[in-house]
């Protein structure tokens, strides 16, 4: 399993209220899948994905990145582990403006320091070219398209070579047709190197390309889906409270 | 990252420009005060070593604390055994002999007392640089019963170059002498209270008039001022303690010392208020810009950084800021130090004188550092409740400022 997530629940307090983003939340992440977490605004479905992403801890519950448990860790330790072993892309690209393409993708590679100059250069090149952006490598994300950005942002991610990569609603703020490409860009790279992708989304044609679908509303799963080459989609147990068991 | 920190620094030019301008000016008040609380001291101190203290004054050893009540009990009787050890000073510029005396000067109608300075004209008139003639002429190395007046002494006495007068003195002996002489000069000198009661005759004719050959000063003047601690060190080494004392220039002006003493609090007073005011206003602007990248600081935590390295990041940046402003400041400082200095300041007479002068702004290193300091120090304090801010954030709070 690469994510696991064990009886979480998360608690936001506004004020002297609490409110409930997440209740009781057990998920499996297999390694290798295109999984949506798909929900309405306001399911949590963003929640149950920056608690994987390690940039928030649980109220309750723990959970598991490689089957190693982080829930104790500490702010640094959590930051480490997000530099080796988690790629994020978000909705709003998110690239460091005062840095070229280039030196966006480089920046979390400079932070592991087995890496060495050469292997950064190396990698760096090779994820630009995988995205298509090996042109813009020099540009500055001012000059460069949404589309491009996007690019640059999911480059970056693959970059330290990730156990995980989360995309929190990656095509909301690109037009159609950019949006088709880079979630055709993305499945490619999943499908050619079994890149494990988690996606928040609330949008149909990332649903339609998933082979993983869970669906949340009101801080709980209502229901997991399996898409298969054959059968199609299915959907296991409805208004799951249990572990996702299905065998593809 | 250093990199990193230096782009960020110059992103928003406009915004940067303007808090480089808070430090700048902040730095470069600093250094157009201190140059010039600078200018008045040194002015100060060489009008007051060169009107009648010069560098260094040898007595008898206890003429500095009883030589005005027993004036003729320390005299200097081998004047030529200190003018020897004083030649081999490696700075000094002259050494001259002074015959110091009280008495009555009387014009014909009535008296007044005096303070007298029976001295080598010459020497003397090379050391007073700063001792202005305002009627007549300044004595002469062949003058003989000839004398100068103070400007006060003038005044109250109402004589004028071409008057006679006559001087009273009681000698060693215990008579009285008396003995007339020619008004030539009246002289001013940076104090009034000084002028009001001395006047100057030649060291010859104050051997006659007190029956003494001797002198109860040796006058030494220095190449710079600067040299003056070290001869006073060398005076005393070579001098027999129990025979001579030496003096030096800020032992004998209690004036120019406390001058010092309040100018220079009155400027560090000043340097905490300038300190508050760059920090405030950089403060404000460092708060702002930095608050403006909460989400940016949000996706570096999201990548991994930790919020120590965030927090480095943000203190990196305005460390570059603040060395930036304070060099830039100490630039234009200098240059504007330089252009005031070109035309001048003119001054009124200070307390106790009646002698104007302009002033300058001079470049001294110890306020460029200091105001240097102090506009790295306000910039670095003023990023510093920032950086934790923002540093301490939540991850998923900060990445919410990004949509």
């Amino acid at each position: 399993m690469v994510v696991r997530v064990e009886n979480v629940s998360k608690t936001y307090r506004l004020g002297d209220q609490h409110v409930p983003a997440l209740k009781n939340v057990n998920l499996s992440v297999e390694p290798g899948v295109f999984l949506a977490l798909a929900g309405p605004s306001g399911s949590g479905k963003t929640t149950l994905l920056n608690l994987m992403g390690c940039i928030d801890t649980p109220t309750s519950g723990r959970l598991f990145i490689n089957n190693q448990d982080v829930t104790g860790k500490t702010s640094d330790e959590l930051a480490d582990l997000r530099a080796r072993s988690i790629g994020f892309i978000f909705q709003t690209f998110n690239l460091l403006p005062v840095l070229s393409a280039e030196e966006n993708v480089e920046y979390p590679l400079l932070q592991i320091t087995e890496i060495d100059k050469k292997e950064r250069r190396a990698r760096v090149l090779r994820y630009l070219e995988m995205v298509g952006i090996a042109r813009f490598a020099r540009h500055r994300p001012n000059q460069l398209s949404g589309g491009q950005r996007q690019r640059v942002a999911i480059a970056r991610a693959l970059a330290i070579h990730p156990t995980i990569v989360l995309a929190d609603e990656p095509t909301a703020n690109l037009d159609h047709v950019t949006g088709k490409s880079i979630l055709r860009l993305m499945k490619s790279i999943n499908r050619k190197f079994g890149t494990t992708f988690v996606f928040s989304t609330h949008d149909p044609r990332v649903m339609a390309l998933a082979n993983r679908l869970v669906h949340i509303e009101d801080g709980e799963i209502t229901r997991l889906g399996v898409r298969t080459r054959d059968k199609g989609l299915l959907y296991a147990a409805e208004r799951a409270q249990c572990t996702n068991d299905v065998e593809d | 990252m250093l990199r990193l920190a230096l782009r960020n620094v110059f992103r928003h030019r406009l915004r940067t420009a303007l808090t480089l301008a808070a430090i700048v000016s902040g730095v470069c008040g600093l250094m157009l005060t201190g140059g010039f609380v600078e200018d008045s001291l040194l002015q100060l101190r060489e009008a007051t070593i060169h009107s009648q203290i010069g560098h260094l004054q040898i007595y008898r050893t206890g003429y500095y604390e009883h030589g005005l009540q027993r004036p003729y009990q320390f005299l200097i009787d081998e004047p030529s055994e200190v003018l020897r050890i004083v030649a081999r000073l490696p700075d000094v510029e002259n050494a001259m002999l002074r015959l110091n005396f009280s008495g009555v000067i009387n014009n014909g109608r009535t008296d007044l007392p005096i303070v007298g300075v029976g001295l080598e004209p010459e020497k003397e008139n090379r050391l007073g640089s700063f001792v202005a003639v305002t009627d007549g002429r300044a004595l002469r190395g062949n003058d003989v019963y000839q004398i100068v007046l103070g400007e006060g002494v003038a005044k109250s006495s109402k004589l004028r170059p071409g008057d006679s007068a006559t001087l009273l003195v009681t000698t060693a002996g215990g008579a009285l002498n008396t003995l007339d002489f020619e008004v030539v000069g009246i002289f001013r000198s940076f104090s009034k209270d000084y002028d009001a009661r001395t006047v100057r005759i030649p060291l010859a004719a104050a051997h006659e008039l007190l029956d003494v050959h001797s002198a109860n000063a040796v006058v030494v003047s220095l190449k710079d001022t600067g040299a003056t601690a070290d001869a006073a060190t060398f005076l005393r080494r070579d001098l027999d303690e129990h025979r001579y004392e030496v003096k030096t220039w800020d032992q004998l002006a209690d004036f120019y010392g406390k001058t010092a003493a309040l100018y220079r609090r009155q400027f560090a007073v000043l340097q905490i208020i300038i300190l508050i005011a760059v920090l405030l206003s950089v403060a404000n602007s460092i708060n702002m810009s930095t608050f403006d990248r909460i989400g940016e600081f949000g996706t570096l935590r999201a990548l991994g950084n930790t919020s120590g390295t965030v927090l480095r990041l943000v203190l990196s940046e305005n460390l570059v800021l603040g060395l930036v402003g304070a060099f830039g400041g100490a630039i234009v400082g200098a240059l504007l130090a330089w252009v005031i200095s070109a035309v001048g300041i003119p001054m009124p007479p200070p307390p106790n004188s009646n002698e104007g002068y302009i002033a300058v702004i001079r470049i001294v290193p110890w306020v460029v550092a200091a105001s240097m300091l102090v506009g790295f120090a306000a910039t670095l304090g003023g990023a510093v409740w920032p950086a934790f801010r923002v540093a301490r954030l939540s991850i998923v709070d900060a990445l919410r400022q990004n949509q």
